[in-house]
């Protein structure tokens, strides 16, 4: 029972907090209006990164891509640092994080069960472009228009044609989707199959029949690329299949490779949760001290207060949970209940501190201006209540799993 | 050093023992003991030999020597078996803060003496009163009379009145200065114009004994006077503190125990056909409180982790006064007895008509929870300790502590 942050985890936090005050924040509205995130500030954020790359943990918070190809299959920095580093980049500018180049989401499931083969080429072709001075990413496709939380009934499908799979289907709200050198797609050999049906794949980008949809227009994180994917008659050769056809005999399936991944990704989505909800907290604070502090706190204040207290305290305990749904990753206890409690927690506990903030904060609250983000954060909080699974999936997650051991179960 | 959630092997023994103790001597007999507003004598020196009274007692005083950390963790399995019986414990209770916090070497060795001697003596504090006054501060004043101080007036809501050997009382010093007028003394309930007055019967915890008691002329020596070190205003901070932090320990507890009874209730419980855990309704509602109370335990661990550090000289360097402590202990008793409240309210709900009658212990929780959280600083006070705290505010005992003038609670 241990709460100190080590020396790496401090540094790493306070490093990004700078970045995050200083340089990220001041352009926050700017990329919002423009859908995007300058490239030269991410070139300048990755070589950064790799100028640090002594420092493991600290190189690892910039993303698995930028990492030397020979500890590709294990990351070499735990699960409680990458929380840190991402609460602290969120706090900043949510987008910003999910544009950072790497392989994204798509990186866990290779990681989980890609073969040593393809570990080494999609992390290999992400650090090649990185090498070159070229920004790269990787993406993850698991959503389908019919099929957001209940991965289970997802509708592309795949057939093996001599040394190739050919895979049909649409993909939806990828993160990073236009840009990816590759996205893993998942798609079924037989749709009444259900989840045993499933295969994962990883699919080039300027593979034929494979094509970019529309890009979505959005509430939130609008500097971030949402992309839909188009697969028609798409033939990817069948070593792209995830983990080999063997591991398909096995148990190993493509839903397992989906909820494998959410198990690490779930409380990292959760300190992103946290860092956007501190980032109202800490305004509407400064927002209420210089009236608390005028020397006669008024009864409103008292009130507000109040408020401010239960919106951090809140923020706090899902912190903690947070934090231990990524320890016991890290040391490889199974917490696919913890990891789902952390997300609907923090989820939670986020958004009701962005609505929270903007009611302390009166008509003040709801401006758009570079030195008052608050009505930004309010617009980017709410999708992640929704992404990586909804709140009402974490808690079918949660109850299956506190309902197991009883006898009608 | 990282973030760790794993008790060591130690800790997991102690709360292990006890939480056995509690399942098989205390749980079974959770109506025996609140219908007899007392612990049985068995269960009495059942818990006096586990130890369990000299929890937070300094090891140097006859304590167990056990961290923060370790007494959370026993807290938690006490308030899950019988909140009441936790309250009732032998042993100095809150007195035991007060004398870590407010007393000097010379007076904790005093006073903590006849505990060590006698496990099945009770130590209490008496700091409430009725209603505030016009003025800020106590009724009850303390006068000095050459070297003693004559105690007059009547404190109100003192966690067990009446069973107590040992009581330090507050009472106002200097009426001119309000709060920063007040002073602690120790008092023993033989001393002279020392009485109890009556019993409260309480919502909740009612094994405990809550009560009144009066002080007409009681003399006290100066030696015994709690002067609170350099501050007396920061040390009453964290008398409360950790006061609050014990409190908030048994009440994660009480809330475990709602969400175990409403788990297990809707896997019995069949409507329309099936069991109603396998009804969203009932099933969300029960995952949600299983995120309340892993929550506020979290909470609690961190607190107890940061007070388990305080003493240290790497932490005095490393940390100016008793900021984060105050924050930590704060937002956990906050959180804990929110969720207490919260879990007894749902297990009822859970269980329908049955919650609302005595064969089942739902409403118990639900009762024990109400009254536990008004045992201490109140979610309302500690929510404005740490709002003054993160504010950068002025720390005015009015504001940030559960003072009568603003909402007197039972310590």
């Amino acid at each position: 029972m241990e709460f100190e942050l080590s020396k790496k985890q401090q540094e790493l936090r306070d490093n990004l907090n700078q970045l995050g005050r200083f340089v990220i924040r001041p352009m926050s509205l700017q990329m919002d209006r423009e859908h995007q995130v300058p490239a030269t500030f991410l070139q300048q954020f990755v070589s950064m990164a790799n100028s640090m790359r002594s420092d493991d943990d600290l190189a690892a918070a910039f993303g698995e891509g930028k990492k030397e190809p020979p500890s590709l299959d294990k990351p070499s920095f735990t699960n409680r640092t990458s929380l840190i580093g991402a609460e602290e980049l969120a706090w900043a500018d949510a987008s910003v994080l999910l544009c950072l180049p790497g392989p994204g989401l798509g990186g866990p499931p290779i990681r989980a069960t890609g073969t040593a083969e393809q570990k080494q080429k999609y992390f290999g072709m992400i650090h090649d472009a990185d090498k070159r001075g070229e920004l790269a990413w990787g993406a993850y496709g698991l959503t389908e228009p019919s099929a957001g939380s209940d991965v289970s009934g997802i509708q592309s499908t795949c057939r093996k044609d001599g040394k190739h799979w050919v895979i049909n289907g649409r993909k939806c709200y990828i993160t990073n989707g236009a840009r990816a050198l590759w996205v893993v797609i998942f798609a079924s050999v037989d749709l009444n199959k259900g989840r045993a049906g499933h295969r994962a794949f990883v699919v080039e980008k300027g593979t034929t029949g494979f094509s970019v949809g529309k890009i979505e227009d959005k509430l939130g994180l609008r500097a971030s690329e949402t992309a839909e994917l188009v697969l028609e008659d798409c033939r990817v050769p069948e070593e792209n299949l995830l983990g080999g056809e063997d591991a398909y005999l096995t148990k190993s399936t493509g839903f397992q490779t989906a909820m494998k991944t959410f198990d690490a990704t779930r409380p990292l989505v959760a300190s992103m949760a946290l860092g956007i909800g501190r980032a109202a907290y800490e305004h509407a604070r400064d927002a209420v001290k210089d009236r608390y502090m005028i020397g006669r706190p008024i009864a409103r204040y008292h009130a507000l207060v109040e408020r401010l207290a239960k919106m951090h305290r809140r923020l706090e305990a899902a912190r903690m949970l947070t934090y231990r749904a990524a320890y016991m990753a890290d040391v490889g206890q199974p917490n696919a209940k913890e990891a789902s409690m952390s997300k609907a927690a923090a989820a939670q506990a986020a958004v009701k501190a962005c609505v929270e903030a903007i009611e302390i904060c009166g008509a003040e609250g709801t401006i758009s201006k570079e030195d008052a983000l608050l009505e930004k954060w309010f617009r980017d909080i709410k999708v992640y209540d929704i992404f990586e699974g909804t709140g009402q999936v974490q808690r079918v997650v949660i109850s299956k799993r506190i309902f197991s051991d009883l006898k009608s179960f | 050093m990282t973030i760790s959630f794993e008790p060591t092997e130690e800790q997991r023994l102690m709360r292990d023992t006890v939480a056995q103790f509690g399942a098989e001597k205390l749980r079974p007999r959770l109506r025996e003991t609140e219908a007899a507003r007392d612990l049985a004598a068995d269960l009495r020196s059942g818990l006096a030999e586990l130890g369990i009274g000299a929890l937070w007692t300094p090891e140097a005083h006859g304590g167990a020597g056990t961290s923060v950390r370790t007494a959370v963790l026993i807290e938690e399995e006490l308030g899950f078996s019988d909140a009441g019986a936790a309250f009732a414990l032998p042993g100095p209770n809150t007195l035991a803060h007060a004398l870590v916090e407010l007393g000097d070497e010379a007076q904790q060795t005093k006073h903590f003496a006849p505990f060590a001697q006698d496990p099945s003596r009770v130590g209490a504090v008496a700091f409430s009163e009725g209603r505030g006054l016009a003025r800020p501060g106590f009724a009850a004043t303390a006068k000095r009379e050459g070297a003693s101080w004559i105690l007059e007036g009547e404190k109100k809501f003192v966690l067990n009145a009446g069973r107590a050997g040992t009581y330090v009382v507050f009472a106002q010093t200097d009426e001119a200065k309000g709060w920063n007028g007040i002073g602690a003394f120790v008092v023993d309930a033989a001393a002279k114009g020392f009485s109890v007055v009556r019993r409260h019967q309480t919502v909740g915890l009612d094994a405990a004994a809550f009560g009144d008691v009066k002080l007409e002329g009681v003399r006290v020596e100066e030696s015994d006077r709690l002067a609170g070190g350099d501050d007396f205003d920061a040390a009453l901070r964290r008398f409360f503190a950790r006061q609050s932090l014990q409190v908030a320990a048994r009440a994660v507890g009480v809330a475990r125990a709602g969400y175990e009874l409403a788990r297990a209730y809707a896997d019995e419980r069949k409507a329309f056909g099936k069991p109603i855990a396998h009804f969203q309704a009932i099933a969300f509602l029960i995952a949600d409180r299983l995120m309340d109370v892993d929550g506020a335990r979290g909470l609690v661990w961190r607190a107890a982790w940061t007070l388990d550090g305080a003493g240290s000289d790497h932490w005095k360097k490393k940390h100016k006064g008793d900021t984060e402590l105050l924050l930590r202990c704060a937002e956990s008793v906050a959180e804990a007895t929110e969720v207490a409240v919260r879990c007894g309210d749902d297990c009822i709900q859970v269980h329908g008509g049955a919650g609302f009658v005595r064969d089942f212990i739902a409403e118990k929780l639900f009762r024990d929870a109400k009254q536990m959280a008004l045992c201490t600083s109140s979610a309302t006070t500690s929510d404005q300790l740490f709002a003054a705290l993160a504010l950068g505010a002025p720390l005015d005992p009015a504001i940030v502590l559960p003072v009568p003038e603003i909402q007197p609670v039972f310590i």
